[in-house]
Parts: C-alpha cells; sequence; structure tokens
C-alpha cells in the first residue's frame, strides 16, 4: 500500500488508534463478548437513493433488531464504487464497526489500473448478498424478437448495431464487449450517464439497443420497449418469459454480485455474529419485497462460500480484463 | 371537461387531512434544506424514505415531492444572503441577488424570487397536465446530437454572463473546462488528469467547486475589506416590491417559466442551462444591460422562475415514461416502485387516484410554500444583521457540513478550500467564478454528446447541421455570439482608434 495517497485517512487512523488503546485499557477483553455494544457503520459506495443504497438502507433496517444495535448506512460513493471501501481498508479498525459494500469493480479495477488496495488481502469478508438485474431492451416496434436476432443482424451488418449502456467501462460495457468476442461480432458502443439517458435514447430511436440494469422496468412493463435477455443465473421472477442470455446460447452471467467486508483482521467472533445477524436480515420479509421490488436478486453465501467466491471472481475479472483488452498501464 | 373531473379527483385526495399534512411536512422540510447550503433535497428524501414505507404511497410521493420543489423555493436564500449557491442552477441568483443585497435590497430579491418560483411552480404544473405528451415526443427527439448543440448554446452565453472583458470570462470558462476534464474518461473510461488518485477518478465534485468559488471566497473578501459592512446593515429596511421592481421583473418571471418549463424535461441539465439561458436573455433583452451584474432585479426573478418551472416540468418525463431527468427525481422514482406503485407509461391509468393527487397537492404545496416563504423574509434579511464575527463561522461552518453531506469525502473540504482561496484571488484581478461553474458544468456533458453524436454518424460533422433540431441551436449559437462579439470589437476598434 502507497501511503502518500492515504493522508488525510492516515491522519485519522492515527486518532481512531489511540482511542482504540484508551478504550482497551478500560475493558480489556470484554470488547469481544459485548459485542455489538455502539451502532454499526455500513458504508455505501454510491450515492444516496440510488438502487444500491434503498436495498442496503432495507437491509439495514431489517438487520438491527437482530444486532441488537443500529446500522448507520453512510455514503461514500466515488471511483466506481471502489472509494468507499478502499478508504475503509485503509484508515477503518477492524473491530466490527465498520463494514462496507463490495461491488464488483472492487475485483475488477485492480486489473486496470494501479489501486492502492487488494481485494484478496485487504478485507474480512462476512457475507455475500445479492446480485442485480441486467438485461437487454430494444425498442416495441423493433424487428429484434430475440438475442439471437439482434446478433445475427449485427453478424450481416457489421458496426450497425448501435447499443448504449450508462457508462464505458461499466459491467454493462463489458459484458456487451465480451458478448461481440465471443459471438466474433461488432456493434458499437454508446457510452450514456444512468439509466434515465439509455431509456430515453433507446425509446427515442437514437440507439438500437440498451444495455442497464432495470431502470428499463416501467417500460419494459407498458410495453413501450422490449426485454430480449435478462443476464442473470436463472430467469426472474418478474418477467419469467424472458430467457437469460445462457438460455440464448451466450454463456455468460452477468449480475455484478457484491456483498458485505469489513478490513483485514478482524476476529472470527466478530464476524459470526454480524454474518448471523445480516442472514436473518438478508431473509426478512420487509428486505426480501423491496429487493423484489429493485428486480436485485438474493443471492445469500456465508463466510467461507463468499470468501471462496472472491477468490474465483478476482482471477475471472482478470482474464475478462486481459481477453478484452481494458488494462491500462 | 375530464381532465377538470379528474383534477377534482385530485384535490379531494391532496386535500384530505392526512394528505395536507404530509404535504406541509414535506415542503416545511425542503424549505429548510433547501436554506441550508449544500444538505440539498436528495440527503433529506433518502434518510426520510424509510420512514414513509409505513405510510400509504399517496402520502409518501406528496410527502417526498414537497422535500424537492421546497428545497427549490429555499435555494435562493442563501444565493441572495450570502453567495452560497446550494447547487448549480442558483449560482446565476448570486450574481444579481447578492449584489441587490448588498445594496440593501435582500428583502424585495427575495420576494421576487418566492413570487417568481410561486408563479412558475403553479404554471409549470398547467402545463405539466395540459401539454404532458406533446413534450414527450420533443424529449424523446433529443439524441446526442440535440443535446450537443444545446450545450453548445449554453456555453456561448458566457459571452452574457460577466462583467468583466470577454476575454477574462473565456479564460474563467476554459479553465472551468479543463476542470471538467478530470476523472474518468465517458467515452473511453481512461483517467484523465487524476495523478492516481482514486478521489479524483469521478471528477471534482461540483458542489465543493461552487460552494469554494462563491461562498468562501466571499467570505475571504469581506475580511480583506472588513469595513463596509455597515452599508448593508442601515438599508435592510423595505421588503416589498417597488412599481418599477415590479413592471422590470414581470416579463421575465414569464419569459424564465416558459424557458424553464421546455428545457426542464430534458434528462441531464436541463435546469442548470434554463436559468443561464433565462439570465442571458434577459441582459440581452434589457434596455440598460449594464444594470446587470450591479444588482438587477430581472437577473433573479428570470432564472429563478425557470429554475422553479423546470422543476415542475421534470415530472413530466417522470410521471409518463419514468424516466427521471434529474438525480431527486430519480430518487423519488425509487420510493414509487418501493411502494410497489406501476411507474412508467401505465401510472396515470392505472393510479390515476396517485397521479392525480400528486399533482394537485403540488398546487397546495406551491400556496403553502409562498405563505410559509413571505414572513420568512423579514427574518432571513435580519441574519444579514448579525455580526461578521458570529456570520462569518457559521458560514463556513455550513459550507463545510454541506459540502461533507454531499460526498462524505474529508478530500472535497480541501478542494471547496483550494477554490475558496483560488477564487477569491482571481476576484482580485477581475475575473468572475460563473464562467467556470459554466464550463465546469457544461463541458463534460458537451464532450459526451460531441463523441457520441460522431460514434452514431460515424464521424460525420453534418450530423449537427442536418437534424433540425440541432441546426436551430447551431444557429442560434452563431448569432448569440455575433451578437456578443460585434459591440465588444467595435468597442475595441474605437478605442484603438482613439489611442492611436
Amino acid at each position: 500500500m502507497t501511503k502518500t495517497l492515504w493522508t488525510p485517512s492516515r491522519r485519522r487512523f492515527i486518532t481512531s488508534s489511540s482511542a482504540a488503546a484508551l478504550a482497551g485499557l478500560a475493558a480489556p477483553g470484554l470488547a469481544q463478548s459485548r459485542f455489538p455494544n455502539r451502532p454499526v457503520t455500513l458504508i455505501v459506495p454510491w450515492t444516496a437513493g440510488g438502487s444500491t443504497d434503498m436495498g442496503f438502507r432495507a437491509l439495514a433496517e431489517a438487520t438491527q433488531k437482530h444486532l441488537g444495535e443500529r446500522i448507520v448506512v453512510e455514503n461514500k460513493p466515488g471511483a466506481g464504487g471502489t472509494l468507499g471501501p478502499a478508504q475503509m481498508a485503509a484508515s477503518a479498525r477492524p473491530d466490527g464497526y465498520t463494514l462496507a459494500q463490495m461491488p464488483i469493480t472492487m475485483f475488477r479495477l485492480p486489473h486496470m489500473t494501479r489501486v492502492a488496495f487488494n481485494p484478496l488481502t485487504d478485507f474480512s469478508y462476512v457475507v455475500h448478498v445479492a446480485g442485480y438485474c441486467f438485461g437487454t431492451t430494444v425498442r416495441a416496434d423493433s424487428p429484434h424478437k430475440t438475442m439471437k436476432d439482434l446478433i445475427e443482424f449485427a453478424r450481416a451488418n457489421p458496426d450497425k448495431v448501435t447499443y448504449g449502456t450508462p457508462g464505458a467501462g461499466t459491467s454493462l460495457h463489458i459484458t456487451m464487449m465480451d458478448i461481440a468476442a465471443r459471438e466474433n461480432i461488432k456493434w458499437t458502443h454508446v457510452p450514456f450517464r444512468g439509466a434515465s439517458e439509455t431509456n430515453a435514447a433507446v425509446l427515442g430511436g437514437h440507439v438500437t439497443a440498451q444495455a442497464d440494469s432495470s431502470g428499463w422496468a416501467p417500460l419494459v412493463n407498458a410495453g413501450q420497449l422490449r426485454l430480449l435477455a435478462t443476464w442473470g443465473k436463472k430467469r426472474t421472477k418478474t418477467w419469467s418469459s424472458v430467457p437469460t442470455l445462457q438460455e440464448s446460447g451466450i454463456d455468460i452471467v452477468s449480475n455484478s454480485p457484491f456483498g458485505i467486508a469489513g478490513p483485514k483482521g478482524m476476529d472470527p467472533g466478530i464476524v459470526k455474529v454480524l454474518h448471523d445477524a445480516f442472514k436473518k436480515g438478508i431473509e426478512e420479509p420487509d428486505h426480501m419485497r423491496v429487493m423484489d421490488q429493485l428486480d436485485q436478486e438474493v443471492d445469500y453465501m456465508d463466510t467461507q462460500s463468499y470468501e471462496a467466491f472472491v477468490k474465483t471472481m478476482y482471477e475471472d475479472m482478470r482474464q475478462q480484463v486481459e481477453r478484452l483488452g481494458l488494462r491500462r498501464s | 371537461m375530464e381532465l377538470l373531473g379528474q383534477l377534482g379527483t385530485g384535490f379531494a385526495v391532496a386535500l384530505s387531512p392526512d394528505n395536507l399534512l404530509y404535504c406541509f411536512v414535506g415542503v416545511l422540510i425542503g424549505t429548510l434544506v433547501g436554506v441550508l447550503p449544500g444538505i440539498g433535497p436528495i440527503a433529506a428524501m433518502s434518510l426520510l424514505l424509510p420512514a414513509t414505507f409505513a405510510i400509504p404511497p399517496t402520502g409518501a410521493v406528496i410527502m417526498l415531492a414537497g422535500i424537492y420543489y421546497g428545497s427549490m423555493y429555499g435555494g435562493s436564500t442563501t444565493s441572495i444572503l450570502v453567495r452560497i449557491p446550494g447547487e448549480a442552477a442558483s449560482v446565476v441568483t448570486c450574481l444579481d441577488g447578492h449584489e441587490m443585497a448588498k445594496q440593501g435590497r435582500a428583502g424585495a430579491a427575495l420576494f421576487v424570487a418566492a413570487i417568481g418560483s410561486f408563479f412558475a411552480g403553479t404554471v409549470a404544473l398547467v402545463g405539466l397536465i395540459l401539454v404532458a405528451p406533446l413534450m414527450i415526443t420533443v424529449a424523446l427527439a433529443f439524441g446526442p446530437a440535440e443535446y450537443c448543440a444545446l450545450m453548445l448554446l449554453g456555453l456561448c452565453l458566457i459571452a452574457y454572463l460577466s462583467q468583466a472583458s470577454v476575454i477574462k470570462s473565456l479564460v474563467m470558462a476554459g479553465i472551468g473546462l479543463v476542470l471538467g476534464l478530470v476523472g474518468i474518461d465517458s467515452i473511453n473510461a481512461l483517467p484523465r488528469l487524476t495523478f492516481d488518485r482514486l478521489e479524483l477518478l469521478d471528477g471534482i465534485g461540483l458542489v465543493p467547486v461552487v460552494m469554494g468559488l462563491f461562498g468562501v471566497a466571499e467570505i475571504f473578501k469581506n475580511l480583506e475589506q472588513g469595513t463596509d459592512r455597515t452599508v448593508v446593515e442601515s438599508k435592510v429596511g423595505r421588503l416589498w416590491l417597488t412599481s418599477t421592481d415590479w413592471i422590470q421583473s414581470r416579463w421575465a418571471i414569464v419569459r424564465g417559466t416558459a424557458l424553464g418549463f421546455v428545457l426542464g424535461i430534458l434528462p441531464g441539465g436541463g435546469a442548470v442551462i434554463s436559468s443561464f439561458v433565462s439570465y442571458a436573455m434577459e441582459r440581452r433583452l434589457s434596455k440598460t444591460p449594464e444594470r446587470f451584474g450591479k444588482g438587477a432585479i430581472e437577473g433573479v426573478a428570470g432564472p429563478e422562475a425557470a429554475n422553479n418551472a423546470a422543476a415542475g416540468s421534470a415530472f413530466i418525463p417522470l410521471m409518463t415514461l419514468g424516466i427521471p431527468p434529474n438525480a431527486v427525481l430519480a430518487l423519488l422514482l425509487g420510493a414509487l416502485i418501493i411502494h410497489n406503485v406501476p411507474v412508467g407509461p401505465t401510472m396515470i391509468t392505472q393510479r390515476p387516484d396517485l397521479f392525480w393527487g400528486v399533482v394537485a397537492s403540488m398546487y397546495v404545496g406551491n400556496v403553502m410554500l409562498l405563505v410559509l416563504n413571505l414572513p420568512l423574509i423579514g427574518l432571513w434579511v435580519k441574519c444579514l444583521q448579525v455580526p461578521y464575527g458570529i456570520l462569518f463561522p457559521l458560514i463556513l461552518l455550513f459550507c463545510c457540513i454541506g459540502v461533507y453531506a454531499t460526498s462524505g469525502q474529508i478530500f472535497d473540504l480541501y478542494v471547496m478550500i483550494a477554490f475558496g482561496i483560488g477564487g477569491w484571488l482571481v476576484a482580485r484581478w477581475g475575473y468572475e467564478p460563473a464562467p467556470l461553474v459554466l464550463g465546469f458544468v457544461l463541458g463534460p456533458m458537451f464532450e459526451n454528446n460531441l463523441r457520441k453524436a460522431l460514434i452514431l454518424s460515424r464521424g460525420s460533422w453534418m450530423t449537427f447541421i442536418e437534424r433540425p433540431i440541432s441546426a436551430f441551436f447551431v444557429l442560434a449559437s452563431a448569432i448569440i455570439l455575433a451578437t456578443a462579439l460585434v459591440p465588444w470589437i467595435n468597442a475595441k476598434r474605437k478605442e484603438i482608434a482613439v489611442e492611436g
């Protein structure tokens, strides 16, 4: 870790570790058995009010009664969702009182550019929560009825198909690149800034297709957009008639799975307390209902499975970044 | 007739005691977060969102919508009183609004902002009901080429923004454009000017920049000058508008409303541009353009009306398509989804009670806001009499809280302070911050849309001329540039002639 990158955080680290020393003097050995005895901060590295934030606020609400302490959601957006967890790893104490959402970018960005964190060694993973619902849509009057139609059209007309995504380098963009590479076709990426712009662009006929998370839901439900495929492991509950990418003959699952982690070196006992509370919180009907409405697919994994999954995902991302030539330096 | 019936149903919903209460709570919170710089509606709404799970969806949406348009009302207050714009759209209000306050006309500025907001808010609602389907066609016709041309028009307005020389404005706008480049480039996802700092990957935050350039720099400036305080203090007096004020501002309000309504429906940046366009237009149309920047009341009335009309018409794409044109409404959309409301094109038919109830509640809310805000004006103006020794630390404190609440990053506080010092220094040499903000806000959107338009046209620049809406904006930009530069060039020629 390059320390020069973290001046402000380092200062905070020093003050908080001296506070830790004092606390340790006052009550040696008791901290663990009493955990938690004050509110837990859950860093959501996205802006307040976004779909991740809403899901996590519902999860915090559902979990705190099982944990016995309040869970305070703190939004620290930036750097594609890596800034919040990276700062936590650099500055927070591994006492279980500071946790963060771990978005997929934590595992992809280190392969693309120089970063000051290592997702395999700098974090204590707690629990895996869910994945997003991504999908490809076209306008309802489009001649393309299936994913195959769209791909075959692109094969016959190289560079004619344009697709909008919520941004360059997002999972949406990278997955569409991946599809093109596997199918050996050419289509043109048009990066927009967020779902409302891609919706308007596909609806207004400015692009052929849209690859986005479920911001298209209202327009698909109203029959103005046609959902060609969803990108998860299995079909969605809401659009059960729409095939997955795999069912469409493309062997890709892309749902940007995410979970919760703390800084490295957390006590296994504290991890267990947190895991058990979050597991119950994830399963709470209130949380499940919100996740259904946000079209996020709950995918619980315990601590060990999540740690194993993280290793596989990190390696998958490395291969993907190399295959698509996304490495910058 | 059918429309009136539906609106009647809506009012029946909105005027039920519960919903009246939700509406009042919403606009009250909105006014408060609007007045507190930086603590915007997004923070307030996302904190309140879990609390709304317990109340019926209609009440929840009425309250959350109230926070949104209520904050638009309050946003002008700090711009006028202490020159802190809470968001990009109120930057324009600082220009003449704060000058008015310095001249002891803070009351009139706040009053015209409130009246303008009320008029714009109410008219935008009528528009929302009558022309929503038509406006949607227009909004969807906007592709990257059209957006790009609109941003070009916005950038040309720099010529009208500033009191300083055109050259100085261009320098500041250029700095703004460069600052806007910082971060991951939106087309190729390559980092630019980030110096390997994660904090800079998403670019420099707008809130710390505007708070630094305006609020913090203003404090430094006052500390340096120190003494002319008594001038502001002694002339607080009159709150009501004079008849001259009224004559000068009424058409500005009407024009600003029309502009804001049309531009507000565009996803991304419509509201910001509308306030800048309105300011430029008033200055262009005025018989006494030299008053602008020195406390012209039209320069407050027009942009404030535009800002609020845009806030109203932004509901059109949200309610009819489920497409939120800005971050606050994206949050409202999320709230609707969580409350299991069928958002999108089917909302009006499936939940007419909710749709018309919310629309009617906005009328009710606008009246509440007016009643709430007018008596407050006297109170706000009194704030100016707080001694500097107390006022300045308070302003700094609110700026810090606002900036930190927006991003949760200490780094952004450093950015704010840096821009405060920078803003104070350049002001000493006669450079003004508004063109920088315009370049900073519009530059990235201009670049992104320009490059997207060229991707879609396979590199053909003709796309900007061939598409009618885009061609119109390009032509309008050319006219603006010409009318702004010709008198300036002529003046320069004369100067040279005189000197020669």
